[in-house]
């Protein structure tokens, strides 16, 4: 219950319009901070919801298959430019937006980790890692504003930190894989 | 069962730290107090300069004798102590350190000095008085960065040196934390390693340019590589001593350490959260935007959370072991803390400045708070608070047990004494020169400025006054030090033969398990890693695709 008191303190701080303003403001925040937040958020309510549907998770998500189907495809829509420059433009991609992924991202998420065997999770991995590589390559080198609500520059540093974000990923991976698990 | 544990726990405690290790902490406070003492005395001389007290002789100048002061101090000193302290923590948490890694140490303290006498040298020879931030357009004698090169070549051998030790014994001791002073060491090399990396490149840009290889750099990402270290070292300071508060005071005091989960939450945090924090020192820089200011400004208190995490815990330890020790009412306990002790007494006077010191880093990383004080005095009354007495004054307290316990040496009743005046000697010295130099510095009496006086301006003569009192404090410091260095020496070589203790608190009774999640260092590592990028990646790439033309090397002196 801790854990969903904070996660709907930090939603109702990241859906604010001064926050959400600032954050959506820079484009690198929007995608960055803002989204992976409120995918936290969704982390956090998850055990409640676990609880209290837990024979709608049991049936639908038994393996952890569906529910990390149902986040790739939700996070891969928002990794278009289009979606970012639809949340900021009508209210109703933006309602969506803080409504999905918490819920669609967040949740089942937390649901489908424990249940996926390690390989499910590698290769959801890979997966956020091909994401961040080919977005951020996409970004640093197309020579076209390709949102319309965000300058070329703010594209290009999206691009290098969607990068810089793979890196990380990339070493986490290897951590994974190397670190003798038992030693802990 | 239990009962044999706990016997070779106690034993275990008893063993100290191995003597060959105990030979290089020592010879790592040799160096750290022969430094103190030369760092000293040209604080000092800029006081009386400052105050227009003293002329410097012919051939010498200000920036030069500041230049040597900041590096001395803020760089050789702590980082000596630190490595001394801290390799004597983790000889006495794993029984001795692994032969390789006591090889790659001695290779650290070669390289270090080699590192030291290059970079003093070029800044004696007035060759460098670029200031201890060293950062461009101001640019020195080649040779000075290459000193710069092997001095963190030097700390990345006793970083390596540490991370395998600490690693050896996770394989050796499955399914066990590692105690929590190893926990600390570890913590402060991984941020040492990851700071390091910021002043790294800078120093490989300034290289070429000064060789002229190159003929301008960009300012804007060599000053953020700066303080990307510059920042980051001022809380490795911090977190060395709270090593000291958490483990060591509490057994000084006859209390218990605090609960253990929090202790290395703490110390997570400060490793993860920390980098990006040197941006508040860029705050007056114009090619940084409002908003990455404004929400550099939570990185930057960020770190008031484990800060007040361990103001709680330390209050809530020294009120029970007050109140055990039969201290009634309200404040009755503190009256019960050992205040003859110089052991808790350097430390607590450590904790309590960083309540004011703490409070000024607020204002310093608030934006308009900042454009106040960002160029006067204010900035180094803060940073002798904070470094000169909340991290210093631990190191003080910290020598008094633990070079007699190296040397095998006692801490006689005099020694103590001559510790407590000492410390309280350098409380005043340092509350009367950092308290006039932040008064001074909030009616604009300007900082890193040689001569102040401004052809006699009305505004400028009202900071005489404070200078005066600069110069006081100063002198009082000085004294500090020769008491200091003379303890020092003492202790080491002089003082009766015998035993010291080697103090660590042991937690409270049916304290919860420590969780092992937190020995996960390399995901630290990678949480860090990704924090910094997220922080540094939009000024950096702003700095970079909308640099201006660049500035050749310029030599104002």
């Amino acid at each position: 219950m801790k854990q969903l008191k904070y996660g709907i303190i930090l939603y109702i701080f990241l859906i604010l319009p001064p926050v959400a303003n600032l954050l959506e403001s820079i484009m690198i925040f929007h995608m960055h901070t803002q989204m992976p937040l409120l995918v936290f958020t969704g982390f956090l309510i998850a055990p409640f919801s676990q609880k209290k549907f837990a024979h709608f998770f049991d049936k639908w998500n038994q393996s952890g298959v569906p529910g990390i189907v149902l986040v790739i495809l939700i996070w891969s829509y928002w990794q278009l430019p289009r979606a970012m420059d639809d949340a900021l433009t009508y209210n109703v991609v933006e309602y969506f937006k803080f409504i999905s992924l918490p819920l669609l991202v967040g949740v089942p998420l937390r649901d489908s980790w424990k249940k996926l065997k390690s390989t499910g999770q590698y290769i959801f991995l890979i997966f956020i890692f091909a994401t961040l590589v080919i977005t951020g390559f996409i970004y640093i080198w197309i020579d076209q504003q390709i949102c319309n609500n965000y300058l070329i520059i703010e594209q290009q540093t999206l691009g290098w930190g969607s990068l810089a974000m793979a890196a990380c990923l990339l070493l986490y991976i290897g951590y994974r894989l190397f670190e003798n698990d038992e030693a802990f | 069962m239990e009962q044999a544990i706990d016997f070779k726990g106690r034993i275990k405690s008893k063993l100290g730290v191995n003597p060959q290790d105990a030979t290089i902490s020592l010879t790592y406070f040799t160096i750290s107090f022969a430094t103190l003492l030369i760092g000293g005395i040209l604080g000092l001389i800029q006081g009386l300069e400052r105050a227009g007290l003293y002329q410097l002789p012919a051939g010498f100048n200000y920036y030069q004798v500041l230049s040597a002061h900041g590096l001395l101090l803020l760089v050789v000193f702590t980082a000596t102590f630190t490595m001394g302290y801290q390799l004597a923590n983790l000889s006495h948490s794993f029984d001795g350190l692994l032969p390789k890694v006591r090889k790659m140490v001695w290779i650290g303290i070669v390289l270090k000095l080699i590192g030291v006498v290059l970079s003093v040298t070029t800044i004696v020879l007035g060759e460098a008085s670029v200031l201890y931030t060293f950062y461009p357009p101001l640019a020195a004698h080649p040779i000075f960065y290459v000193g710069l090169v092997f001095l963190v070549l030097g700390i990345w051998a006793v970083s390596f040196g540490v991370m395998i030790n600490y690693r050896y014994w996770r394989k050796q001791h499955p399914s066990q934390t590692t105690p929590i002073l190893a926990f600390f060491a570890m913590g402060v090399f991984v941020l040492w390693f990851f700071a390091s990396l910021g002043v790294t490149i800078e120093v490989f840009m300034i290289i070429p340019w000064v060789l002229g290889w190159i003929e301008t750099i960009n300012v804007m990402v060599t000053r953020t590589l700066f303080w990307w270290f510059g920042h980051t070292l001022v809380n490795i300071w911090y977190l060395v001593a709270t090593s000291a508060w958490y483990v060591i005071v509490p057994k000084i005091i006859g209390g218990k350490h605090f609960n253990e989960k929090l202790i290395r939450l703490v110390i997570i945090l400060l490793v993860v959260l920390n980098i990006p924090g040197g941006f508040h020192h860029q705050i007056i820089d114009p090619a940084i935007s409002i908003s990455i200011k404004f929400l550099h400004v939570f990185m930057s208190l960020s770190i008031a959370v484990p800060s007040l995490m361990t103001a709680f815990a330390m209050f809530y330890v020294l009120e029970k072991a007050g109140r055990n020790k039969g201290g009634k009412g309200l404040f009755g306990w503190l009256k019960k803390l050992p205040w003859g002790d110089v052991r808790f007494l350097a430390p607590m006077i450590a904790m309590i400045s960083f309540i004011p010191g703490g409070a000024g880093g607020i204002v310093n990383t608030s934006n308009q708070m900042n454009q106040v004080i960002h160029n006067t005095m204010w900035v180094v009354g803060h940073f002798h608070i904070t470094v000169g007495v909340s991290v210093v004054l631990t190191f003080f307290g910290i020598c008094y047990w633990l070079i007699p316990h190296l040397s095998k040496r006692q801490l006689t009743p005099r020694m103590n004494k001559i510790g407590v005046i000492q410390t309280w000697i350098w409380t005043i010295g340092m509350a009367i020169m950092a308290g006039s130099m932040h008064l001074a510095g909030l009616i604009g009496d300007p900082r890193r400025t040689s001569d102040t006086t401004y052809a006699g301006h009305e505004s400028a003569l009202s900071w005489l006054p404070y200078e005066f009192v600069f110069a006081t404090g100063a002198t009082l410091l000085m004294i500090g030090v020769i008491i200091q260095v003379y303890a020092v020496f003492n202790m080491m070589f002089f003082a009766p033969k015998g035993t010291t203790e080697f103090p660590v608190a042991e937690p409270e009774e049916d304290q919860p398990k420590v969780p092992m999640w937190t020995e996960r260092w390399g995901l630290w590592a990678i949480v860090l890693l990704a924090v910094v990028a997220m922080a540094y990646v939009i000024p950096i790439v702003d700095m970079i695709v909308n640099a201006p033309p660049g500035s050749p090397p310029i030599r104002t002196w």
